[in-house]
């Protein structure tokens, strides 16, 4: 029978190139599929390995995991959803914020130079690669197309928003410019919903006397910035730009009598901030600024950035210091700040209690009251005994450590016997052989 | 180098940092600060002793001197640099596929060889063992052959 086969198949092939090259093809294509079974690759979405090859993407499992993924990403881009729609102007110190992984291109977008929030993203986003990366994912992975739309920004909108920009860069160059130190900087950030009440208070304050400010001074500050990372706007009513970075940032006083101070905020975004966002906004969103050089000359070495503290007080003024008023102050604590002080308290918590049963730890419970008391001046701590030994188990050890020390112990006083006794003076006397002695006696006796 | 790590050239000395080390590691290195390995050990030693400093403490024990002879014969010293471990005043021993567990005889290949031995007699001494094993492969330990009462 399979021989009749064969020779009937041959003889197909024979007769029918066509059909041959389809088999044949057939063929390959199961040897492909074959083959394809037994090569393992990695889906990012469930980060497994698999050999399932494109059947992979309509598997349920693989479905709940993408679903999961894209929701995650999804999340991670509401806040550039947001500063889509309404852009702020970006401080340094949050621009380490704004950076997310692009998980369709296995790219990290940075805010490096960018002036506005969520910039760079939202132009990677409305990039014909990003798109094209997007697309390619969801052809490997299944997603449905509608979803397209969530993770790509419309050229439209990109205009929209490039606009908006425009006219932000426009109002704050025609705002006051001024060395006023108040900056709300983290008003722009929505999740610090409780600071934005205290905040207020100080637009308020501010507000007014920055207005009337440029029109006291003849000299205006330099408004923009003439080097290469510029970024506009400085010092607004509500955005008022005076931008640290990295750590340093002098305060500048709130009467502002020095023109100078504000002259140029020079930058290197690329420097990330230590300034967490919690220091930023605990003192009233008060923000350092930072007496940089003029343009040209070099950065002023840069000193851990202390938040400043309430609205004018300061050694200077003779306020409080902040610590005093940590308690009653500003609560602005956002999760990490609670989240760190939360471990941290656990963590002491835990290692206070050292364990009962650790190596000598009556010992150690004994000494540490016998050195409070030395402290005190109750016991006189007593001169080193000595011959006091510590706890120690020898190399040839049988028996316990006591046992071991009492050894030595007598060991030692053999020692010192054998020392004793080879110190008594040796009496030499000459020889005298018995038989002279014997006749010495018989001498005596006979004689 | 040693001149970061405080040497000890008496018995009360000894005595009293042995009994001032209270929950913490005690490393005390007996050796001569002329020899060559000792000071190879002496300089692993100076480098680590910030990176431990919070669970041990670390101290040199000079073997010529005439007051801690006593310790030296107590300890069963024979070969330098040799470095006993304490915990509360309680002689640590570690089980490195030596012949001796008393005492780490040698010098350590790295800084960090040295770090994970304390570690690991802080963890045991934590909960209350007083022998632990040595955390380094053997080819990292450094080998000497022991003499058995003069033999």
């Amino acid at each position: 029978m399979p021989a009749g086969e064969q020779s009937e198949r041959i003889g197909n092939r024979i007769r029918n190139p066509k059909m041959t090259s389809k088999t044949t093809t057939n063929n390959n294509e199961n040897e492909k599929k074959k083959k394809k079974k037994n090569e393992f690759e990695f889906c990012k979405v469930c980060k497994l390995n698999h050999n399932q090859g494109l059947r992979h993407k309509y598997f349920p499992n693989h479905n709940k995991s993408l679903s999961n993924f894209l929701s995650r990403f999804r999340n991670k881009l509401t806040d550039l959803r947001f500063f889509l729609i309404n852009p702020k102007i970006l401080y340094p110190e949050f621009a380490s914020q704004n950076r997310f992984w692009c998980v369709f291109c296995n790219v990290d977008i940075v805010e490096l130079r960018s002036s506005f929030a969520c910039a760079n993203g939202i132009r990677h986003l409305a990039s014909a690669e990003h798109v094209k990366n997007l697309k390619h994912f969801f052809w490997k992975n299944g997603g449905s197309v509608d979803q397209l739309e969530a993770f790509m920004v419309s050229d439209d909108d990109v205009a929209k928003w490039e606009k908006k920009c425009a006219a932000l860069q426009n109002e704050a160059v025609s705002g006051s410019g001024g060395c006023r130190g108040a900056v709300i900087g983290p008003s722009s950030d929505i999740h610090n919903q409780p600071n934005s009440g205290n905040i207020t208070s100080f637009e308020n304050v501010y507000s007014d006397s920055v207005k009337s400010y440029p029109s006291s001074n003849d000299v205006l500050p330099l408004q923009y910035y003439t080097n290469e990372n510029q970024i506009s706007g400085l010092s607004r009513v509500h955005n008022a730009g005076v931008l640290g970075y990295n750590t340093s940032v002098v305060r500048l006083e709130a009467s502002c009598s020095d023109e100078n101070s504000f002259a140029l905020q020079d930058f290197a975004v690329d420097k990330k901030s230590h300034l967490s966002r919690n220091k930023g906004v605990l003192d009233n969103g008060r923000m350092l600024s930072r007496e940089s050089s003029h343009h040209g000359l070099q950065m002023l070495t840069q000193i851990s950035s202390v938040p400043a503290e309430n609205a004018g007080g300061n050694i200077h003024s003779g306020a409080p210091p902040p610590w005093f008023e940590a308690t009653e102050g500003i609560q602005i604590h956002s999760i990490p700040v609670l989240g760190g002080a939360a471990s941290h308290s656990n963590m002491s918590g835990k290692s206070k209690k050292l364990n009962p049963k650790r190596v000598g730890a009556a010992w150690a419970e004994r000494r540490k009251i016998e050195m409070e008391r030395e402290k005190r001046g109750e016991a006189v701590r007593n001169e080193c005994d000595p011959t006091w030994l510590p706890n120690f188990g020898r190399v040839w050890q049988s028996g316990s450590r006591r046992e071991s020390r009492k050894e030595f112990e007598k060991e030692k006083r053999k020692l010192f016997n054998a020392e004793n006794q080879s110190e008594i003076p040796l009496k030499i006397q000459p020889y005298v052989s018995k038989r002279m002695r014997m006749e010495g006696g018989g001498d005596e006796v006979n004689g | 180098m040693s001149y970061l790590l405080t040497t000890l050239l008496k018995k009360h000395e000894v005595d009293s940092i042995i009994k001032d080390t209270i929950d913490k590691v005690l490393v005390l290195r007996f050796g001569r600060a002329s020899d060559a390995v000792c000071l190879q050990l002496d300089q692993i030693l100076s480098k680590a002793v910030r990176d431990v400093s919070k669970f041990a403490t670390v101290a040199l024990v000079d073997v010529d001197s005439e007051d801690v002879q006593v310790y030296v014969k107590y300890f069963d010293i024979s070969l330098i640099p040799s470095t006993v471990f304490f915990f509360n005043a309680h002689h640590m021993k570690m089980d490195s596929g030596t012949a001796d567990h008393t005492k780490w005889i040698g010098a350590f290949h790295r800084k960090q060889d040295f770090i994970d031995v304390v570690e690991a007699i802080f963890r045991g001494a934590m909960k209350g063992k007083l022998i632990v094993n040595c955390p380094l492969p053997p080819e990292r330990i450094p080998k000497y052959q022991l003499l058995y009462k003069d033999v």
